[in-house]
This record gives C-alpha cells, structure tokens and sequence, in this order.
C-alpha cells in the first residue's frame, strides 16, 4: 500500500517541476488530436520507446550508477519473446509481454550474478560482450528464425487490441503512454524504495554502504533486473509495431549505446532526465537526418551537429541537461539570496 | 596428421600476427587509461585518420606510404593535444559516465567529419613497400608484408612506452598521476601536462599503427569501430592500464579469433560433418573476456579494480 | 532560467507538430522512394537515386531516340499526361526509419506508391506498413526470397531474388563443364566440382548461403565449406584460411563492399588459388571494388542485373545508358539500372490503371505484362506472380553472370551468362592473384 502511496507522491519537487510535468502530460495526452504530421507521431512514438528505455536505464545507471552498455539484449529478449509466440502459437501480446519480461528478467539475475563481480569499466565492456554473445546467439538459432528473424504475419481484422495490430498509429500511442505512465509511477515509488535508498548509499560510497549492513551486489542484481523489465516491455512493443524483427535490428550495439546516451544527456540519477534525454536526441536525430542528411553534399554534418552537441553537454555539465537546469536555478536562488 | 599439423601451425601462426595488430591499436588506449581512468570510446576514430592522412600524403608527397608514418604520428599527437586540451579535460570534472557520453560525441564528430570530407566509399592504398606484398614459409605459412611490419612494429613500440615509462623522469611522473592525482601535484608534477603527454602519445601510437595497416586495409569513415571494439575487449583482459597486460591480452585475443579455423581443420581431420563456427569468431573473444573478468576481477595485469 | 529550459522542452515537442506539407496539383503523380541515402550503403543510394531521377526525365518528357513507350508519352497518357514526381526519404540502413518515413509519405505527402528500399530488412518493415494501409509498393532491388514469402496484397517484385541468382550460378557452372562457355572448352568436372561458400551472417547472405547448399546437392556439387562471418569485421585470414584449406575448384561469396574488398586482399595476400571465384552482387557490383583492388579482379566473376555491355545485345539499353553518363559521369549498374526498372514498372502500371486509386492500381498490377523489349534490363519482361508461393514476384526476370576483364588499361564488366548474350570469351581458370 505505501508503494502505491509512494508512487503518487510528488511532493518532493518543486511547484514548478509539477506544473511543467502537469503541461507536458497534458500536451502527450491531447498530442493525437492536435494537427499533426505522421512523421511527429512517428517521432513522439520513438520518444516514448526511448523515454522508457531510459527510465529503466535509470535504475541501474543512474541511480545505482552502474554503466551498463548492454541494454539491447533485453530488448531482443522481449522482442523475440512476443514474436515467437505470436507467430509459432498464436499468443496475444497482453500474455507474450509479461513472459518476455519474466524471461528477461531471469536472464538478468543468471548473468548479473557474476557481471557484478566487476566495476567501473570493466563492468561496463562486461555488458557490451554479454549484449554481443546473445546476439550471436540468436543469428544462428534456427527457432527464432537466426539471421533472418522473425515476421509477424498481419491479422485479418485490423484494429486488434490483442495482437497489437494497427493501421493508425495513435493507438501504439496510447497503449505506449500507458505503459509511460506507469512506468513513471513505478519510477517514482522506487526512487522513495528501500532499494532506492541503498542504491543511492552505494553510488556515494560502496564500502560505507557495506559497513552499513547494505548488501550492494544483491542490491545492484535487483536494480538490473529493474532496468532489465523496463526494456524488455519496450522490446515487447516494439515486435508488434514494426512487424518484422532481426538481431541486427533489435539487438544491436547501437541500440544499448543510445539508450545509455540519451539517458546520460538528459541526466542520469533524476526522474526527469531520461526523458528529456530522449526528448531532446529523438527529435534532433530524426529532424536533422531529415534536413541535412538526404540532401546531397551534407551527408554526415546531421551527425557532426548531433555528436558535437552531446559533446558540448557532456563537458558543460556532467549531470546532463537535468543538471544545468538544476544549476542554473541554484544559481538564481544565490542570487536571490544575496539580493 | 599430415593435415592436421600444418594446418595448425598456420592458424598459429596467423593469430601471433593478427595478435600483434590488435596489441598495436589498443597500446595507445590503454596509455591514456593508465594515466587518467578513461576510456576513449573515438580511439577508433584516431586509428582511421591516421589511416586518411597516410592515403592522402603518400602520393601527395610522392613517397611511399612507409615513410609518412611519422607525419600520421604527428597528426596524431596533434589530434590527441586538441582532444584532450578542447573536450577531455573538462570531462574530468565529471564521473565516469560524463566521459563516456563526451567521448562518445567525440567519436561521432571525428567519424562524421570524415565523412564529410573523404565520402562514404572504402578507399585503399595501391602502392607501395607493402602493399600486395606476401611470402610463403616452410608448409604453406603465409607471412603477410602488412601484418609482419605492424607485428614488428608493435614490439618496437610497446618496448618503446615501456621504457618510456619506467625508465625515464616523464614517465616516472606520468606513473605517479597515474597513481596519486594529489600526491603527484604535491610533489610538484604538472598533471595538466601529464594528461596531455598520455593523449599526444596515445593519438600518436594509434594514427601510426592507422598509417602502417592502411597497406593492407581499406579505409572508410567507419572502419574505426571495428578495431574500437576488439581494443576495448584487449585493454580491459589485460588490466585497464598494464602495457604488459594489452600485449599478451592482444596476443591472446589473435589466437581466439582463429580458433574456427583450427575447428575446421579438426572436423575436417576427424571427420565430424560440416558445422562452421566462423560465424562466433568475435563471440568467443567476448566469451573468454567475460570468464577472465569474472575470475579476475581487474583483468590478467591489472592492479586496480 | 529553469522556466526557459523547461519551456525549451515543450517547444521541441511542440515542433513536432508542425503539419507535413501536402502539395496537391492536380496533373501530379507522386510516388516516395525510399533509399539508404546515407550510412553504409550510401554509395548504392545515389545510383539507385539517379536510376529512378533519369526515368522520372524519360517518362514526362518525349524524347526522340529512345525506343521506349514511356518516352514517347509525355506523363501518364490514361491520365492526361500527368506528370510524375518522386519524393526520396533515407533509411540509412534502419527497418524502423524505413516505417516511419513510409508513413510519412504515405499519410503527409500522400503518394500513390512506394518505391524501394533496396536493403531487404527495411523492405520488409516498409512493405508491412504498405499492407496496413493498402497503399501499393513495387520493389526494384531487394533480393531475400522470403519477401515474396508473406502473400502480401499490395508488394510488387521487378528483380529476381536470390534464389534464381544462385540456381543461374548453378547453371553456369554445369554449362561450363558441358563446354557451354563462349571461348571456354568443356571444363572437366573434377576442377570446379569442389565448392567454398563464405557469407556474410546477416539476413541476406545467410539466405544466400542456404541456396548455395540446397543447388549445390541438386547439381551434385561438393560442398566443402560453407561459412558464415561477421561483415564488420576488422580482419577475414581466418575465414580465408578455412577456405583455402577445403581446396576448392570454387570459390563462392556473398559480401558487402568494405568486406568483399577485405575479402579478395586477404585472398590475395593468402595466395588462394581457386579456378573460379564468384560473387553474389552487392559487394562485387560496387564501384569502389574496382576502383580498390584495380587490375587484381581481373577474372572474378559477379552475378549481376545489368553491365553496360547489355548495350551491345540491346539498343535501348545503351540509349538510356548513354543518357545516364551524361547526367552522372558513369555507367549504369545493377543498381541504378535495377531502380530505373523499378519506376518503368511504376509508369506503365499506372498507365494501365489509368487511376490513381490504391484498388485500381492493384488490379492493373496484377494483370500487366511488359515486354522484355521497353526493358533496358535483359529480362524476358515483367509479369507479376500473382499465385502459387512468390505471389507479387516478376516471373519474366532473368539474372546473369558477369566477369571483369581488362579491355585495353579499362576494366570492364562483360556477360558470360546467360550464354547466348556472352559479350566476350570468358577466361578460365582464373589466373590466381
């Protein structure tokens, strides 16, 4: 019961974090009747997928800080799981997720045990080479289909609630601001967690937390698996929305690095950061690709723009862009202060 | 057997020199780790321009592509200055991830210039000392012209930083900021310098060893990650900062990669049908990482965690 | 200051709304094709961009000296000469982006059709998001067998895929031994009968791979390898070696361009020795693998769709090739002249459909026949499969075997299959490197 207290318990933040937090939700819940291209739908699709990445990255990274480069895995996990038994068994969604997400997670306590043994860098090269190895695997795993991967064939009677089948996007929409939603509140209970206050022990000092009585290798296995369930209900998701699956698609290094990025930009450890993280990459990758990189002779500067930004954050403020915020205010706080 | 012995000795053979390569690319990443904890996900990238700057000199200058070498040294101490003193000392302030996230936006900046500049099409060297240039020894043992200098030239230079390291007074106060960041300043070290030094040397071993393999490799604007990967995996097997260790892990991790050629070989000798392992070439070298690490926590050479 | 990034927020999001621009003219076809533009393949893009751009020129315009009905008709005539035009998104190599943008067209810009997308992962998604909203896509350049697999409505096929191309390897070969060769006596069957395949591990090339196998045991060919590797990858002697090792009279492969010129340096550095090599497109088409490795793939056999010596067994082919230099200073290649044929199918389609509602180009699709003679492609025609388990599939399309030689100090690309439009005596064995 305290969970679900906890989970809408917002009352640690500013007045105004929760007016612009109230605004922006609003925005995302009317988003689909305001005049739209498809292409921003498309856009605020992937900005919630990596919103939720990210929130889940948060867990292990941020809060427990943890550098885990090795997130596409579960996202393959959960992908692979909804497809395989939607095409081999004919299973709903709403029955595939939760399995994908229970085998993900599992999967996170059998390699989390030994994974971490290790620290700092080594941890985080230990969670690329684990992404990798699973998705060597699954190249030549003729029962998920191998190299070729898996197409979920369209149902006959479109919109399908059970299967996830849509013709109009606003739904994935929706059923991924659901998820959102949900995985805020989660968030937000966790951060107020017993869990949430050991991590936070462990990340400013392990040894002081140990002498505490904090168990931080079991802890930290918890946080995984956290982080593990979040990405794996993405992947889930993202099987039923783009029809066709592949380890190169859905299991790439890619896509373990830009979740970590987005995170870090937006400011790992906050609530709010991944999710500006992503609000901020999502858009500008997609924009400028758009712009600048179909248009003959510019090949390559979208990216030279988008890397030097995360560059320009990343030395201008540790804590991501949630950190300059953060800053800026105790700055003007100061200067109140003093006036 | 008369098969199954030659066969091996080639796979032998091939791994030591392939071993060398890896060892070469990743002895400038594990001497910036070794001085300042950090890891430099654009190393690849220093390794590609270094490979544009001798394919675009050599026949500029008209000489060979041997003999630029020293100019991609250049070029790559020079890169590593500008790194270190315009983005990466300002990552310091920071914690680990910081540097990550800035490294990263570094690579993606060095990568996409170079597309911008030199397009997206492979590119290769067709001239030249080494290029082409093979010779067969004793059963059938190709000794490749490019890989042998690169293995030449990565003794020559680990020994070279290793002395440098342990046998000059720059390397001595590279060691202690390597160890003591405070202890070094209080003894009256520059560590600002010394985290200069470690970028100007590890740009420069890397471009040359870009300078050198470019005989043989062809370059794209992508290449740099190819080689990233397998030297993140040999620094870290060999303890983040041991030049001991990013050798003998360089070593080890060429004999891996051929190890489906000895399966093979094996099957074929055995009789056992077909089944190729080539596809796991690069999943046994994350395999064995990931074993090694979880034995020994901070890597075959390492002394810290 | 926190009000003005948090506001800052909200305006990224809030410039997404921004709605996408809908030109509606009313004597305007628009079709959006949907190429790897940038990234890896990028290369192949800006040839499959000015295929289609050239055809695009060829059908609004009347041009004399073109023998095809498409340059006579000035637009679409079943239209009232409505003009074309192409709208062109880049994938960059990723299935998701490829939905998107497919979205993009189809429900910002409004196209009639979707053409592309030459990598067969995005093929797939985008031909997912054409069936949901029953809007019409042809394919001009994907080759994985399956996509023609899923008895999708509205996917339309012109290339043929992967498994003809191998099946005509096949061919070749057992032509070869049979003394079919133009300038090649019988080659006794010992020296080829023994085969090496190494296939790059994704998608494509693992189907490529599955082929080879399955038409090497209906030829009675042995099989002594048959690898998979990792396309990026930084170095390929181990896999060179264990082809080496299974001494094979062929060598086969299945390689995109930075691999495939990895490949044959290795190869050569090795010394391999095989008495045939050949490629499976792709990697072996590329430009920039002649250009790499120059004089040293002299000899190396390529499957391909279209060499600019069609030219010299069919005249329209060296009309619209000469037309294409002058507008891009090179030849046409499997490419570019595959995205051309793409948007002829296009035009004559809905020239048929003499509409441009989704059912009836549908229906036209379904029904048309294209004589191999408009084709600057030497296919038999374009007629789409519209039963049995390749339904949407050009069943009229012929692939063929191509070899470079050396012409004088140019390097060409001549036909040695199918063997009745050989353009030169083939050279066998190959010389070695």
């Amino acid at each position: 019961m305290e969970a679900v207290r906890n989970a809408f318990d917002f009352s640690d933040f500013p007045r105004l974090d929760l007016w612009v937090a109230g605004g922006v939700l609003a925005f995302l819940l009317v988003f689909p009747a305001l005049p739209h291209s498809s292409f921003a739908m498309t856009i605020m699709i992937q900005f919630l997928m990596f919103s939720l990445y990210g929130m889940g990255w948060n867990t292990i990274g941020g809060y427990a800080g943890q550098v885990d480069l090795g997130k596409a895995q579960y996202n393959g996990i959960g992908a692979y799981t909804t497809a395989v038994m939607m095409v081999r068994w004919d299973v709903p969604f709403w029955v595939s997720m939760p399995v994908g997400m229970a085998l993900a997670v599992g999967w996170s306590f059998i390699i989390g045990y030994p994974l971490f043994r290790l620290k700092g860098h080594y941890f985080a090269i230990a969670t690329i080479a684990t992404s990798l190895i699973l998705k060597d695997v699954f190249e030549v795993w003729d029962f998920v289909g191998a190299a070729k991967g898996m197409e979920i064939p369209i149902r006959k009677n479109l919109p399908d609630f059970l299967y996830l089948q849509f013709k109009q996007d606003y739904y994935y929409y929706y059923i991924l601001l659901a998820l959102f939603l949900v995985g805020l509140l989660y968030l937000n209970a966790f951060r107020h967690s017993r869990l949430g206050f050991q991590l936070r022990a462990i990340k400013d000092n392990e040894d002081v937390a140990r002498s505490l009585g904090i168990d931080a290798h079991w802890c930290k296995i918890k946080a995984y698996a956290v982080a593990t369930a979040f990405v794996a209900v993405v992947g889930s998701f993202h099987a039923c929305y783009n029809f066709n699956i592949e380890p190169e698609d859905v299991m790439s290094l890619d896509l373990s690095i830009l979740i970590a990025m987005m995170a870090l930009l937006g400011g790992a450890g906050s609530l709010w950061g991944p999710i500006i993280g992503a609000a901020i990459l999502v858009p500008l990758k997609s924009y400028l690709g758009d712009w600048l990189g179909a248009s003959a002779g510019l090949v390559g500067l979208n990216l030279v723009i988008y890397g030097g930004i995360i560059m320009l954050i990343a030395a201008v403020q540790p804590r991501g862009v949630w950190g300059m915020v953060e800053a800026a205010l105790a700055r003007r706080r100061g200067d109140h202060g003093a006036a | 057997m008369e098969t199954l012995l030659p066969e091996l000795l080639r796979s032998l053979v091939s791994g030591l020199l392939m071993g060398m390569v890896f060892a070469l690319v990743a002895l400038g990443l594990t001497v910036i780790f070794g001085v300042m904890d950090i890891v430099n996900f654009a190393h690849g990238e220093f390794l590609m321009i270094g490979m544009y700057t001798t394919l675009v000199t050599a026949p500029f200058l008209g000489v060979d592509p041997t003999l630029t070498l020293p100019l991609a040294g250049v070029v790559g101490a020079a890169l590593g200055l500008a790194c270190y003193f315009g983005v990466v000392q300002f990552l310091l302030r920071g914690p680990m991830v910081a540097q990550l996230l800035g490294t990263f936006g570094l690579m993606l900046v060095l990568r996409n210039v170079a597309l911008l500049f030199m397009g997206s099409e492979p590119r290769s060297v067709h001239k030249g000392w080494l290029v082409g240039q093979s010779w067969l020894v004793g059963p059938g043992v190709v000794l490749e012209s490019t890989k042998l200098a690169a293995a030449v030239l990565s003794i020559v230079s680990f020994v070279a930083v290793w002395w440098l390291i342990r046998r000059t007074k720059t390397g001595m106060a590279l060691t202690a900021t390597s160890l003591d960041k405070e202890g070094a300043r209080y003894v009256g070290i520059s560590t600002e310098r010394m985290n200069g030094l470690s970028w100007a040397i590890g740009g420069a071993s890397v471009a040359i060893a870009g300078g050198l393999l470019v005989n043989f490799w062809p370059v794209d604007p992508n290449v740099g990650l190819l080689f990233t990967m397998i030297a993140f995996a040999t620094v870290a097997l060999g303890g983040f900062g041991s030049i001991r260790g990013a050798f003998l892990a360089g070593i080890l991790i060429g004999l891996i990669v051929s190890l489906p050629t000895v399966w093979d070989a094996f099957i074929r000798f055995a009789g056992l049908g077909d089944f190729s392992i080539h596809s796991f070439k690069y999943t046994f070298v994350y395999i064995i990482y990931f074993l090694i690490m979880v034995i020994r926590p901070q890597g075959l050479f390492g002394w810290k965690q | 200051m926190r009000k003005l990034a948090l506001l800052l927020t909200a305006l990224m999001l809030a410039a997404l709304m921004v709605p996408g621009l809908a030109l509606a003219q009313a004597k305007e076809i628009k079709l959006g094709a949907i190429y790897p533009l940038t990234g890896g393949a990028a290369a192949e893009g800006r040839e499959l961009r000015a295929g289609v751009e050239l055809a695009v020129e060829i059908a609004n315009g009347v041009m004399a000296g073109i023998d095809m009905d498409m340059a006579k008709n000035g637009g679409i005539k079943s239209l009232g000469g409505a003009k074309i035009t192409v709208i062109f998104k880049d994938h960059q190599g990723n299935p998701q982006l490829g939905a998107d943008l497919a979205k993009k067209l189809i429900e910002d810009d409004k196209v009639v059709g979707i053409l592309g997308c030459y990598h067969s992962s995005v093929t797939k998604t985008v031909a997912a998001v054409c069936e949901r909203f029953e809007i019409p896509m042809i394919n001009d350049s994907s080759t994985s067998p399956s996509l023609t697999k899923s008895g999708f409505k509205w996917f339309w096929r012109t290339t043929p895929h992967d498994t003809q191309f191998t099946k005509d390897l096949f061919e070749f070969m057992k032509g070869l031994t049979e003394g079919k060769a133009k300038g090649v006596p019988a080659v006794p069957v010992a020296d080829i009968k023994t085969l090496a395949a190494a296939c790059e591990k994704t998608e494509w090339g693992t189907n490529v791979s599955e082929t080879i196998k399955q038409f090497a045991g209906e030829y009675k060919f042995d099989l002594a390898a048959n690898l998979l590797y990792a396309a990026k990858s930084p170095d390929l002697s181990a896999e060179v070696q264990s082809l080496k090792a299974a001494k094979p009279g062929a060598m086969l492969f299945a390689s995109y361009t930075s691999d495939a010129i990895l490949m044959i340096k290795t190869l050569q550095s090795m010394k391999a020795s095989p008495k045939l090599l050949w490629g499976q497109d792709a990697g072996f088409e590329a430009p920039e693998f002649v250009t790499t490795l120059g004089d040293s793939t002299v000899g190396i056999l390529t499957r391909t769709v279209f060499t600019p010596q069609v030219a010299q067994v069919k005249k329209v082919a060296g009309q619209v090739n000469e037309l294409y230099k002058k507008k891009t200073g090179i030849d046409l290649s499997g490419p570019s002249a595959r995205s051309f044929t793409g948007l002829h199918a296009w035009v004559h389609v809905l020239e048929k459909a003499g509409s441009t509602e989704p059912k009836a180009i549908q229906a036209a699709a379904n029904a048309i026949t294209i004589p191999g003679e408009q084709l600057v492609v030497p296919w038999f025609g374009i007629k789409f499969a519209t039963m049995g388990d390749d339904i949407g599939q050009n069943t009229l399309g012929t692939g063929m075997i191509g070899q470079y030689q050396k012409k004088g100090d140019k390097i060409t690309l001549e036909i040695v299959y199918p063997f009745n439009l050989a353009t030169s005596n083939m050279v066998y064995p190959f010389k070695g490197f």
